[in-house]
């Protein structure tokens, strides 16, 4: 993850700040990252269907991270995803990705 | 196999005896046994979270009496005609092919915590090492003057949803031009909290297509609540003149129904009525006081894993448990069942233990596409689920705003759905 945290920080050097560069740094325990997803699986189906809930399997790590980072830190904005992501440090934001990456849509976790 | 940590509790010689005697209790099967009473939001989902996450590790068994679940969230929906009924029906089958559930449809009537066996109706005992309670809402018997179960064909409550919704539906539909619907709402705490008012607006959306002069009466003991702001706004906007609620500085609270004559007296004035909706007061499901589990009308929690005060091997889940900040919610007891899943998992086989984390949203539909809702995050906290912060819909958002959080309820119908019943 740390190599891949660098060369998306190559790729995007606009994007990155000190604060996105130790999230993206993170190493993602994918254990946790399952246990903290039942959180997410209330309403994003673990199949990847979409019914008026966008999909989140088979992200991107750095993606999803970024994602997880901007919904934290209210630059974009969502009522439900601010208040849960608020909530939840680089580890976990870190534990997720790594989890969400390992399914694919139309799996069944 | 695994062995229950329970087993390692003694030192030295006395481990060898605590050695054989669970093996006693689980002979001829080996593998630790958890018991799910109620197959709703909270019990569906504990079961096919240890079911799926042990890998066959623990026997998983679900006694719930109906074959088709009805839920109680969105049934609102099919009274105001935007759901079929049997949109609301799910079936335990995958739970069972594919989780390896064993899926008992009959009623759990006893619980005998020193042998740790519950009884069912049937007859059988089933044994277990831990037992997870998550029976819903029973009504608090005289709670309204004059209602008890045996009217409920008459005044239904459609509390529960299923037969009692349909008959709601029906009853609605066959109003006389002009007629009256009187709801008499629930005093706190109760199961989904902005249900009434959510169905308020629901059958004023009824009514305002087929029945554009009938009337709705709410007599509710409660000063406030939920999202009062955003309903009133809605029945003021969408149904005009329709809706009237008297609170209980008006004698909301003091409301007596007489069922043979249809009529509801709400302090002294007496109304004749064409539908009475009595959603009387609430407790935790019966099988939680048979466990002696309860403390009052509910059955207080442990935060950290939703183990009950009364007893380290009996967790309780939803509607029943008194866990502290959360609502009674469908939504909070599937997130209460992935917290004490992880827990129990973790009990029985040494998985690893996460700490607890609940949320909740809970969305009404005022409507058509026009959805409202409000949520927040909770953690354990001064020896309860303590909210931690929160979000809620506001006057005045464009219709854009409240379409998108319709279909946001309709993706977590979906959503939550499959996370209960595979």
């Amino acid at each position: 993850m740390r190599a891949a945290a660098i060369l998306a920080l190559c790729a995007f050097p606009a994007f990155a700040n000190e604060a996105e560069e130790l999230l993206l740094a993170e190493t993602g325990d994918a254990e946790y990252g399952e246990y903290l997803a039942s959180e997410c699986t209330s309403c994003h189906q673990i199949s990847g269907a979409m019914d008026g809930i966008p999909p989140i399997v088979g992200w991107d790590e750095i993606a999803f991270r970024l994602t997880m980072h901007h919904f934290r830190n209210k630059t974009r904005e969502h009522q439900a995803m601010n208040v849960i992501a608020a909530r939840l440090g680089d580890e976990e934001i870190a534990a997720l990705s790594a989890y969400f990456a390992t399914l694919n849509p139309e799996d069944d976790g | 196999m695994n062995i229950n940590r329970r087993l390692f509790m003694g030192t030295g010689a006395a481990a060898t005896v605590a050695l054989s005697a669970p093996m006693v209790r689980a002979a001829g099967h080996g593998k630790p046994r958890v018991v799910v009473v109620g197959g709703g939001a909270g019990g569906a989902t504990a079961a096919r979270y240890i079911a799926k996450d042990s890998e066959g590790a623990i026997d998983v068994t679900l006694i719930e009496p109906t074959r088709t679940y009805y839920t109680c969230f969105f049934s609102n929906l099919y009274l105001g005609g935007f759901k079929e009924f049997d949109d609301l029906g799910h079936t335990y089958g995958t739970l069972a092919s594919a989780y390896g559930i064993n899926v008992v449809h009959d009623w759990a009537v006893g619980v005998d915590r020193d042998a740790r066996t519950v009884s069912l109706a049937g007859g059988a005992s089933v044994p277990y090492d831990k037992l997870i309670l998550s029976p819903g809402i029973d009504f608090v018997e005289g709670s309204v003057p004059g209602w008890d179960i045996s009217v409920q064909n008459v005044m239904p409550h459609a509390f529960k949803a299923g037969s009692q919704t349909e008959l709601l539906k029906a009853q609605v539909e066959a109003m006389p031009e002009g007629g009256l619907f009187v709801m008499i709402a629930p005093p706190n705490p109760y199961r989904c909290p902005p249900g009434p008012y959510e169905r308020v607006s629901m059958i004023a959306h009824t009514l305002s297509k087929i029945n554009p002069s009938a009337k709705i009466l709410i007599a509710d003991p409660k000063e406030k609540y939920s999202k009062q702001g955003l309903f009133e706004a809605a029945w003021q906007k969408y149904y005009p003149g329709m809706i009237e609620r008297l609170g209980p500085d008006f004698g909301g609270g003091n409301v007596t129904v007489d069922p043979s004559a249809m009529t509801v007296d709400i302090d002294g004035e007496v109304e004749q009525a064409a539908v009475v909706n009595v959603i009387p007061a609430m407790k935790a499901g019966r099988i939680a006081e048979l466990a002696g589990v309860t403390d009052g009308n509910w059955a207080p929690i442990n935060p950290e894993d939703m183990s009950s005060k009364a007893d380290p091997d009996i967790y309780v889940l939803g509607d029943a448990a008194a866990q502290g900040d959360m609502p009674k919610s469908g939504f909070a007891a599937n997130s209460q069942a992935k917290v004490c899943a992880n827990a129990v998992r973790g009990a029985l086989t040494e998985s690893r233990v996460f700490p607890a984390k609940y949320t909740n949203t809970c969305w009404s539909l005022v409507s058509e596409n026009d959805g409202i809702k409000v949520g927040a995050s909770y953690e354990p906290a001064e020896g309860k689920i303590s909210s931690i912060e929160g979000f809620v819909s506001q006057t005045g958002e464009d219709a854009a705003v409240r379409q998108a959080t319709y279909e946001e309820s309709e993706g977590w119908y979906a959503g939550i759905t499959a996370d209960m019943f595979g």
